[in-house]
């Protein structure tokens, strides 16, 4: 009740924690209900009508047609094979499963790479391939100037975000990945901390920007490094506000990746990745890292 | 708990004697002031009209920024902080002057330090913004003041400082058990211990200063190896040359460990070993730049199968060629094709990365792996700090003779010693 009368514009939703907006002390009126659009601080309103945004075009039309009926009909033949297109004692045995490897062009093109750019700071990210196209180089420089937009207080931060998989006529796809419980991926950074965040599935529409995230290390040095991160050491994070009421990541709706860098230092920064797998680790057996959470905890 | 209840009462004593007449912050209008009073009942002298116009013409006005130091040090900060509490005991204005603290302290070079964010704390005044009842607790209480100390924890957060069991007491002393700042309080509380020892690769806070130490420290963080030996092998120092000007040498630590040089003494004397750098390496907020002697990777045809010498260990055969029938369930390596990329042979670094004095660490380099001498050194060294491998020199070579003036200096010298 006290959450109701305090934050008098807060939606009822039960599965709105009242301690999400915990920074957030006075009411904003302005906000839509369903929290749909997030404005980024500093970008203005676009009054564009929706019409006016899709972009017309013949050959474009025909090269979509041919392949969303490609998709569909690999879609209709592959469940004959078995589960997700394959055996079903392959899909159940499975112990290893690369998810993305950087082996050509075409693999970048699964990646959204975005900086604090969009909202008025001045860092740089660029993706391209590495030697030989195989591996993918995320590069740039940090900035940590917050932009002069009167609201932003932080800023300095700079993303590789993997695309939502789409099924046919551009239906949302999700990644099972029920049958493992560790991340794997091999990288060579430049001794940065990254964060890796993991998006998945979600029904209402206040949990859009529930994401999943824990540290990726990097050693730095001209050598590989292999990282080991089981899905029980992620914790819930909303809008980079780690919530208190902290659950497992479920594995069954996957959506997408994401690495992020903002540890304050301004200069280059560079990242290698050669894959992105994950593993069924039978020697781990935690369900999950964090206590659960405790309504009223005493002082 | 309880030493923090035995504190409380101790504190709440001459803290509330202290705090009496309350009155919270000198932006509230007169009759709110008033409605607050009749709300919490009389307590001290009745207040009459008089009182607040008295109180109006002896309220400090504040003509100069309290945080203007030609020294800016700790002590000068703390000291700004103890002449503001001690003006006023209602401490009027506290909100706006916590943040101005806050915004300063990166200025006074205490932002990581505890003790000041306590007494930066101890400036709010106690037991005032404590709610007395349940409608209190439900409305916010003094929303702007616990607003205030949720971005003093939270600029306390941003630079990794863990409060200690003095916030804890100040915080219920001033806001109460459950109010927003204690609940944030609470969460640093819970969230800091998990996650500070998460790094494998853990960095002091405080680096060495002295450049030699940093190089080898930083060395022997990439060489990924325990049995890595770093070498110095030319300390800093400033020369004096016949003509009287002095040319500084910078210093040259290399690291190799004894893996990387038996790949160098297996390594074919016909194919040119590359001296590549600089690569960037971050340790917290400090970049420093290394340097690596790696070949090319052999190609598949010319690769030869080396078979494991059966007296290389006793305990345990180093090979078994049983054929197990193993199906999905136990297959443990990806389905990834291998990223062949060559060997590396050494590391090092130096504060001048030009083609002298990379040559001397070859130089020192070959008096432990002789077979350096017979082995054609190119120098792929780049201006500005760009990716951690070239294209591969096929495609470099055409490109390089046209290389623009501003783009990447690559240097390419064969050097060949006779024994």
């Amino acid at each position: 009740m006290s959450s109701i009368l305090r934050f008098p514009s807060m939606r009822l939703l039960g599965c709105l924690h009242p301690q999400h907006h915990q920074h957030l002390l006075h009411p904003v009126l302005s906000r839509s209900v369903t929290q749909s659009e997030y404005r980024r601080p500093g970008k203005p309103r676009e009054d564009k009508p929706p019409w006016q945004k899709i972009n017309f075009s013949f050959s474009k039309g025909l090269d979509g047609i041919r392949k969303h009926l490609t998709l569909l009909k690999k879609e209709f033949l592959e469940r004959w094979v078995g589960p997700q297109g394959k055996p079903i004692l392959e899909h159940m045995l499975e112990q290893n499963r690369v998810v993305w490897e950087f082996r050509g062009p075409e693999s970048l093109e699964q990646w959204t790479v975005s900086s604090d750019f969009e909202i008025g700071g001045q860092s740089e990210a660029y993706l391209k391939l590495g030697r030989n196209n195989t591996t993918c180089f995320l590069y740039g420089t940090l900035r940590s100037t917050p932009p002069k937009d009167g609201e932003t207080r932080y800023s300095g931060y700079c993303s590789m975000r993997s695309k939502q998989p789409l099924a046919s006529f551009d239906r949302k796809q999700h990644h099972d990945w029920t049958s493992f419980n560790t991340l794997h991926l091999r990288v060579r950074g430049d001794g940065r901390p990254w964060m890796i965040n993991i998006a998945a599935e979600t029904y209402f529409s206040h949990q859009k920007d529930d994401i999943y995230s824990y540290f990726l290390y990097t050693r730095g040095g001209p050598y590989w490094q292999e990282v080991k991160i089981p899905f029980s050491k992620f914790f819930l994070a909303h809008r980079g506000r780690v919530q208190d009421d902290q659950h497992p990541l479920w594995l069954d709706k996957i959506n997408t990746i994401g690495f992020t860098l903002g540890d304050k230092a301004d200069g280059p920064f560079q990242l290698e990745i050669d894959y992105i797998g994950v593993i069924k680790d039978y020697a781990h057996t935690e369900e999950f890292a964090y206590e659960l959470y405790k309504r009223n905890p005493e002082v | 708990m309880k030493c923090t209840r035995c504190l409380l009462r101790l504190l709440g004593q001459s803290a509330y004697a202290a705090a009496r007449p309350t009155r919270p912050s000198s932006l509230r209008s007169p009759q709110h002031d008033q409605a607050v009073r009749c709300f919490r009942g009389n307590k001290g002298s009745p207040v009459t009209a008089e009182f607040i116009g008295e109180d109006r013409t002896k309220m400090p006005v504040a003509t100069r920024d309290p945080f203007t130091a030609e020294h800016k040090t700790k002590a000068s900060f703390v000291e700004a902080l103890q002449a503001f509490a001690k003006a006023d005991v209602r401490r009027r204005g506290h909100v706006e002057f916590i943040y101005a603290a806050l915004k300063k302290m990166p200025e006074f070079g205490v932002e990581r330090d505890l003790a000041v964010y306590n007494q930066l704390l101890d400036v709010f005044p106690k037991e005032v913004f404590v709610p007395r009842n349940f409608i209190q607790r439900m409305f916010n209480h003094y929303p702007r003041q616990q607003e205030c100390a949720v971005q003093l924890l939270e600029q306390m957060e941003n630079y990794g400082v863990m409060p200690n069991v003095e916030t804890k007491v100040l915080l219920v002393q001033i806001f109460g058990a459950k109010g927003h700042p204690m609940r944030k309080y609470q969460r640093i509380m819970y969230w800091f211990p998990k996650f500070k020892h998460a790094n494998p690769f853990p960095i002091p806070h405080q680096l060495p200063e002295d450049p030699v130490d940093l190089a080898r420290f930083s060395l022997k963080r990439i060489a990924n190896d325990l049995d890595a030996k770093v070498t110095i092998y030319q300390m800093p120092c400033t020369d004096a040359t016949e003509s009287g000007h002095q040319i500084s040498l910078p210093h040259i630590v290399g690291i190799q460990s004894p893996d990387q040089m038996e790949l160098l003494g297996k390594h074919d004397p016909s194919r040119p070993v590359f001296v590549e750098g600089p690569f960037p390496l971050w340790l917290r907020k400090t970049c420093v730049h290394y340097y690596v002697l790696r070949a090319e990777p052999v190609p598949p045809g010319d690769k030869v199968e080396e078979s494991f010498d059966p007296e290389r260990c006793f305990y345990y055969p180093l090979q078994l060629d049983l054929d197990f029938d193993r199906d999905f369930g136990d297959l443990e390596t990806f389905d990834v094709e291998d990223l062949d990329e060559g060997p590396v042979f050494a590391m090092c670094m130096t504060s001048q990365g030009d083609q002298a004095t990379l040559n001397q660490w070859i130089s020192g380099l070959q008096e432990s792996n002789p077979i350096l001498g017979q082995i054609p050194t190119v120098f792929r060294l780049q201006a500005g700090t760009r990716e951690l491998r070239a294209e591969t020199s096929r495609e470099e070579s055409p490109r390089e003779e046209s290389a623009a003036p501003e783009g990447p200096e690559v240097t390419e010298e064969a050097r060949r010693h006779s024994n």
